[in-house]
């Protein structure tokens, strides 16, 4: 369904000294420096599949997503999707194509929220007995009942990322762009438009692709992750890959009444240890110590801890993704 | 082309009633807008009455023609004005701020989804004050009257808005390499001031500016002439035709291109 090859692209900037100086000086003699932003990503992904596109801020997830939507054109590498290429057959192209922007709203701001679903309707050319049935069916999904008659600018955050997927799903289209659709939410919201990309990617098998930094988004919806960091793909795989391959962290979590507990244990001079490899944190009387078990080994850590001081309540488990991908972020990949 | 064309026309009518609505929703700020807006035409048209009574001949010219041209030359700016204005958005922020993502990811070409969507109900008064210029001066005009005349003058008139939409075509597309362009259509703009009257009584540098460079002396004074004295009707209404034509088929090439530089905005 979707093919993308060493995609990349690059974007001029004028590189200005500070001060008024130097933006009169870049103003006569610009000083141009290519950054690219995307560096020859590849991947693909199949037809009904849910693909997770992750990375930290700044890493080019929103511009690899706005050229396979077509908005920007690719400095090099091709994109083929639902067997189109985005830029070229860009109208035809976009009629099959779904796409949100958290961050940015395609409703019409100071209408009732039905409205922008008429206009929207002779946009994409919907029939109008299709155009019902959807409609019932975006309304059962998304639970939008409560405030379709309302104008937009009235709607809270999570009505109105509702109401933005509900656009973007009016003509059925086979692929489905989410860039950050959860950004901002509360539990309850997130919950639902959860279930909402579920339902609809298990009863019309729509392709989706999600940006997100909710990794329980991840965890929750899709199978496969791409991460990407600094415009390189670093990873391309399964979930329960990512965990095996860089899972070694795990979490010791216990509940003490000593004062100065980490001063008494001391884990740094004890294991010899660095920061990045041992994380103490202290809430109350709940201590948690996220540790990589490849430079401690887990009945190490339990031994001595239990030899030092008292403790109720002990127990150790597998760090959860979210660990994980904080570590990647904060280290960056090694090519093997 | 022919089906496409009617889809545009249907779906400009949408466009059209969807801002007619937007509108309905603060009916204060209208009604302010509406009274705001005849206020300013009154002082518009009083000030016109003023100038004219001092002058009764500008080399040639008398007062009527001179009305004439003036009033035909609101004409086609109005028309433009009232269905093409969202063309400034985009010098101000829609290419600055990335807003212009939006218009790219819709089955419909995003030039005349950004031309259409909004709908200047202002451009009424211009439109009304043109009217009545062009009404009021015809009476005192000793005028050949004929059904192609009539005919060639409006036909002018749409072809003199589209050098206007032309113009905001292009230079609202440099906001594609600047990112905000506003003020240089602003700039084309204030040059239209010249030729609210007969072009020439300026001198040789201006006119030619308003002829072969910025053309729009194509849009009120070419076509006003033909009206006014019937002759050279294939320079005077094919010229503005032609220029028409050019400028549009320029400001559509540079926006072309600029649409393939877009750099969308940071998210």
């Amino acid at each position: 369904m979707i093919y993308v090859e060493n995609l990349r692209k690059e974007f001029k900037k004028t590189v200005k000294e500070p001060g008024i100086k130097g933006s009169i000086k870049s103003f006569f003699k610009p000083q141009k420096e290519i950054i690219e932003v995307v560096k020859d990503i590849s991947f693909e992904a199949e037809e009904g599949e849910i693909l997770g596109f992750i990375g930290p801020n700044g890493a080019g997830k929103s511009t690899v997503i706005k050229m396979l939507t077509g908005i920007l054109t690719p400095t090099s590498g091709s994109c083929i999707i639902n067997g189109q290429n985005p830029q070229k057959n860009r109208k035809q192209y976009v009629k099959e194509i779904g796409v949100v922007f958290g961050q940015r709203t395609q409703l019409w701001w100071d209408l009732p929220l039905t409205e922008t679903y008429t206009v929207l309707k002779e946009i994409y050319e919907v029939e109008d007995s299709a155009f019902k049935k959807r409609m019932d069916f975006l309304n059962e999904v998304l639970e939008l009942e409560d405030f379709i008659k309302s104008p937009i600018r009235t709607l809270s955050l999570g009505q109105r990322m509702r109401a933005d997927i509900a656009a973007s799903l009016l003509h059925s289209p086979k692929v489905l762009f989410l860039d950050e659709p959860t950004i901002g939410l509360d539990v309850v919201v997130k919950d639902n438009i959860r279930r909402a990309i579920t339902k609809i990617n298990a009863e019309e098998n729509t392709t989706v692709v999600l940006t997100t930094h909710d990794l329980e988004d991840i965890e929750l919806l899709s199978k496969r992750i791409v991460m990407i960091d600094k415009g390189s793909k670093v990873f391309d795989g399964k979930i329960s890959d990512l965990k095996s391959k860089y899972g070694q962290m795990r979490e010791l979590a216990f509940v003490s009444d000593n004062q100065n507990v980490f001063d008494i244990l001391d884990y740094q001079s004890k294991f010899k240890i660095s920061d990045d490899d041992l994380i103490a944190e202290k809430d109350g009387l709940s201590h948690k110590v996220r540790f990589n078990s490849d430079a401690v080994p887990v009945g190490d850590m339990l031994a001595y801890t239990l030899s030092k001081i008292d403790v109720k309540d002990i127990n150790v488990k597998d760090a959860d993704i979210e660990e994980i991908i904080r570590r990647l972020y904060k280290e960056g990949v090694s090519d093997e | 082309m022919f089906k496409e064309l009617l889809r545009a026309v249907k779906m400009h009518r949408i466009f059209i009633i969807q801002e007619l609505k937007r509108m309905m929703e603060y009916k204060g700020d209208f009604l302010t807008g509406v009274i705001g807006f005849l206020i300013s035409q009154v002082f518009n048209i009083l000030f016109l009455s003023i100038i004219f009574s001092q002058i009764p001949t500008l080399i040639g010219w008398t007062f009527e023609e001179v009305l004439f041209i003036y009033g035909f030359s609101l004409i086609p700016k109005a028309i433009d004005h009232m269905f093409f204005d969202n063309l400034w958005a985009m010098g101000h922020f829609l290419v600055r701020k990335g807003e212009f993502d939006k218009y790219l990811t819709r089955p419909i070409n995003p030039m005349f989804h950004v031309m259409a969507e909004k709908f200047q109900v202002d451009a009424f008064g211009e439109l009304l004050v043109g009217i009545l210029l062009i009404a009021s001066a015809l009476p005192n005009l000793t005028v050949e009257w004929s059904f192609i005349k009539v005919l060639l003058v409006i036909v002018a008139m749409l072809f003199a808005s589209f050098i206007y939409t032309g113009i905001k075509i292009g230079t609202s597309a440099i906001a594609f390499w600047t990112k905000r362009s506003g003020n240089i259509t602003y700039m084309f703009y204030m040059v239209n001031d010249f030729v609210k009257y007969p072009v020439d009584i300026y001198n040789n540098v201006v006119r030619s500016v308003l002829t072969y460079i910025i053309p729009f002396a194509f849009t009120s004074y070419f076509p006003a002439l033909y009206f006014l004295t019937g002759e050279n009707p294939l320079f005077n209404i094919g010229m503005t035709a032609l220029v028409s034509v050019i400028v549009m088929t320029i400001g559509i090439l540079i926006w072309n291109r600029g649409v393939k530089v877009y750099e969308s905005a940071g998210s």
